[in-house]
């Protein structure tokens, strides 16, 4: 009598002991395989995408840019131009071989320049980096003379590796848009040539404890 | 006939049918009073009565989206003066937008935090800030061992700065704690919520291992003439009491192609923002080039928010 209760009572209980088993698994497979993440998006992302069309707006260029004389990972690209930031440029509307009149002296002397620059028992010369023929322009260490607008040739000669995280976009940053064509900041946008170090300063704000 | 009419009368009809009556017997009251009474103008009430039957984001119509930021331009004009444009853009094809964060170039001088607050309409008041820069010593990794409340000249000697905002996680947990379904992620991986829908639980912030969620405690205040009038349906446009906010890597900006507020602002040029679907962009150079980490990886909150070093 006692063996088919028995018998009876494991079949009903067989089920029960499955059925969570399947509810798990279920449960575990949408919780892992509900998408690929985000790694598995990037990876998948090998297409390369018209820049131009990546979102509905257009995007207009903005003034005093100027086309870079290297290509990055995506063809070619712009960055912001540094002449008409130069409140004296040309250069050689003074270094001209012409007299100036010694009034003038104080005013157009350029004894406001410290520079900072380089390592500090030999620190660096202004003939470092400008021209001592053509006052227009910067001169690397080779003799290559070079337009204000593409220092970035100048500053890469020591810091290359910044220039290629610069090529790249790890280092600077885009000017205003992430779509539409390149635009990304000169390496005298941000750093004062004379001195690159970032100043210390105070904070633009404060936090507060958030509980 | 009559039993196909009464048919039709579901509970939405029935809704729709109470609220215009409302809305006409309300004017009919309140233009009765002395106008610009306790309720302000009828015009406003009757508009402000109508944004309570409006639906989830989500089940909108174009039509009812266009109705319902006609209402909202409307009570602003009516309520503060002010001409403000709420937008609607959805999601671009093939974007999903991700960020990374340089702590070897951030300086802790806080200019994204400042241009955070004025970019999104965040209340003055509580200084609530969707972005927390946490000073660290050499040595430590995780933001709660750093000092968020820091006060003192930057960069100070033997520190770093580590930023913390919203990771927009591909699998946020946020998400799944919404009784309300207020908030959720957009095919374009930013989680955003729908002001109308939260009811202020709070399950999402308390779900959030990140601390990206934030609440108003009190009605928002910003001067009147520093408010961002370019607005976003999901993103800055303004808030009330009771309700949960978070940083929506400003989608009233990156859904025009801009960079995030915080981007733009950024003296250093430690933040990177851009398109991970696009193998070109600026974030995917620093995903392949740089060694980058995520927070908490572990939690399989798969969040869109790398940080790398130099």
């Amino acid at each position: 009598m006692k063996n088919p209760t028995i018998k009876i009572s494991l079949f009903d209980i067989i089920p029960f002991c499955i059925l969570p088993v399947l509810l798990i698994f279920f449960c575990a497979q949408a919780a892992f395989s509900s998408g690929i993440g985000v790694a598995g998006k990037i990876k998948a992302a090998t297409k390369k995408l018209d820049m131009k069309t990546q979102v509905e707006t257009v995007i207009p260029l903005p003034k005093n840019i100027v086309m870079a004389n290297m290509e990055y990972q995506g063809g070619t690209f712009f960055t912001e131009t540094r002449k008409n930031e130069l409140k004296r440029y040309q250069c050689s509307s003074c270094h001209n071989n012409k007299k100036v009149p010694i009034r003038n002296a104080a005013n157009i002397s350029h004894a406001d320049i410290k520079v900072v620059h380089g390592e500090k028992d030999s620190p660096l010369a202004c003939n470092t980096c400008h021209s001592k023929d053509d006052r227009d322009f910067l001169v690397t260490s080779k003799g290559s003379k070079i337009d204000l607008d593409h220092v970035y040739d100048m500053c890469g000669q020591c810091h290359f590796r910044q220039k290629k995280d610069w090529i790249g976009g790890a280092h600077g940053k885009r000017v205003t848009y992430w779509a539409g064509e390149r635009v990304v900041k000169n390496c005298t946008s941000c750093h004062d040539p004379h001195s690159p170090l970032f100043k210390k300063r105070w904070p633009a704000t404060y936090s507060v404890p958030l509980n | 006939m009559d039993s196909d009419k009464k048919k039709k009368i579901n509970r939405r009809t029935f809704l729709k049918g109470a609220a215009t009556t409302a809305i006409a017997g309300s004017a009919a009251v309140t233009a009765g009073c002395k106008s610009k009474g306790l309720l302000g103008s009828t015009e406003a009430f009757a508009l402000e009565f109508a944004e309570y039957f409006k639906k989830h984001y989500r089940l909108m119509t174009q039509k009812e989206r266009e109705g319902t930021i006609a209402r909202l331009e409307k009570l602003a004009r009516l309520k503060q003066g002010i001409n403000i444009d709420i937008d609607s853009t959805g999601p671009a094809q093939n974007v999903l937008y991700g960020y990374a964060f340089n702590v070897t170039r951030c300086e802790g001088y806080m200019e994204c935090v400042q241009a955070c607050i004025k970019e999104n309409n965040l209340d003055r008041k509580s200084n609530t800030q969707y972005i927390r820069i946490f000073e660290m010593e050499h040595g430590q990794m995780s933001p709660d061992q750093g000092d968020g409340k820091y006060f003192h000249m930057v960069p100070k000697q033997g520190h770093f700065y580590m930023g913390v905002q919203c990771f927009q996680c591909e699998n946020p947990p946020c998400v799944k704690a919404c009784p309300t379904k207020a908030t959720w992620k957009e095919p374009d991986g930013i989680v955003v919520v729908d002001y109308d829908w939260c009811i202020g639980c709070r399950y999402c912030m308390a779900a959030c291992p990140y601390w990206g969620r934030r609440f108003n405690w009190n009605p928002p205040e910003i001067p009147k003439e520093e408010i961002n009038k370019k607005q976003h349906y999901l993103g800055n446009r303004q808030r009330v009491r009771g309700m949960m906010e978070k940083c929506t890597f400003c989608i009233q900006r990156s859904r025009k192609g801009k960079v995030t507020a915080c981007v733009e602002a950024c003296p250093t040029g430690a933040r990177v923002f851009g398109n991970l679907l696009d193998p070109d962009s600026e974030i995917r150079f620093v995903l392949e080039n740089k060694k980058v980490y995520r927070l908490k990886e572990d939690l399989g909150t798969d969040p869109k928010f790398w940080y790398f070093i130099d």
